[in-house]
């Protein structure tokens, strides 16, 4: 099993957009994954979302890779993109649409996909 | 779980942004949990967006760390 924090900087690097959130998407449980989700379907997102409360120590490494304290975090190709407030504001705005067809091109497709990290 | 009065928040933002034009914080439950901050400085202007949360985020360091807040929204607007 790779250790937590390679596994996390593994989902960071590879998914096209990450988002690490409490909950799933099925079962949200906490009120900004919520609205960082629903900005990440608006904008019509392929979101890779890590549910970060089956363990503490995933949030922990998580902030220590990111320098980002609160949850949730979305990441678009490996870029810190912010929490939930940020995320909605560049919905809002358009720019986070500009910045995934820059990075994914305008046939994205909007689909949703969990990822489980092992833990020990 | 600690919580916290919406006061000492803003007093601990206004710490960290003595220049600011508005400090504003709601206590959006009044569970004194979870809270709405709103800074407007010219300390954000060429900021992007990520580093000007960093910038409250990091004047909230404590509070966030010990879980006395437990939900923070940030709007953030550089100087008019």
């Amino acid at each position: 099993m790779k250790p937590l924090q390679e596994q996390i900087s593994d989902v960071i690097e590879q998914q096209p957009v990450a988002l690490f959130m409490k909950g799933t998407p099925e079962a949200v449980m906490c009120g900004n994954s919520y609205r960082a989700l629903n900005a990440l379907h608006a904008a019509g997102a392929p979101v890779t979302t890590v549910d970060i409360l089956p363990d503490p120590r995933i949030r922990q490494e998580l902030s220590a890779l990111s320098g980002w304290p609160t949850i949730p975090q979305v990441f678009v190709k490996g870029e810190l993109i912010g929490g939930a407030d940020i995320t909605e504001e560049l919905v809002a705005s358009g720019e986070l649409q500009r910045k995934l067809d820059d990075a994914l091109g305008p046939e994205r497709d909007g689909g949703l996909r969990t990822v489980a990290l092992e833990l020990g | 779980m600690a919580t916290m009065e919406a006061e000492a928040i803003r007093l601990l933002l206004r710490g960290a942004f003595p220049e600011a034009d508005e400090i504003a914080v709601e206590d959006r439950t009044g569970g004194g949990d979870h809270f709405q901050v709103t800074v407007a400085s010219p300390a954000f202007d060429g900021l992007s967006l990520l580093d000007q949360h960093r910038r409250v985020n990091e004047a909230l360091s404590a509070p966030l760390a010990d879980g006395s807040i437990h939900e923070l929204r940030i709007k953030t607007k550089g100087s008019a």
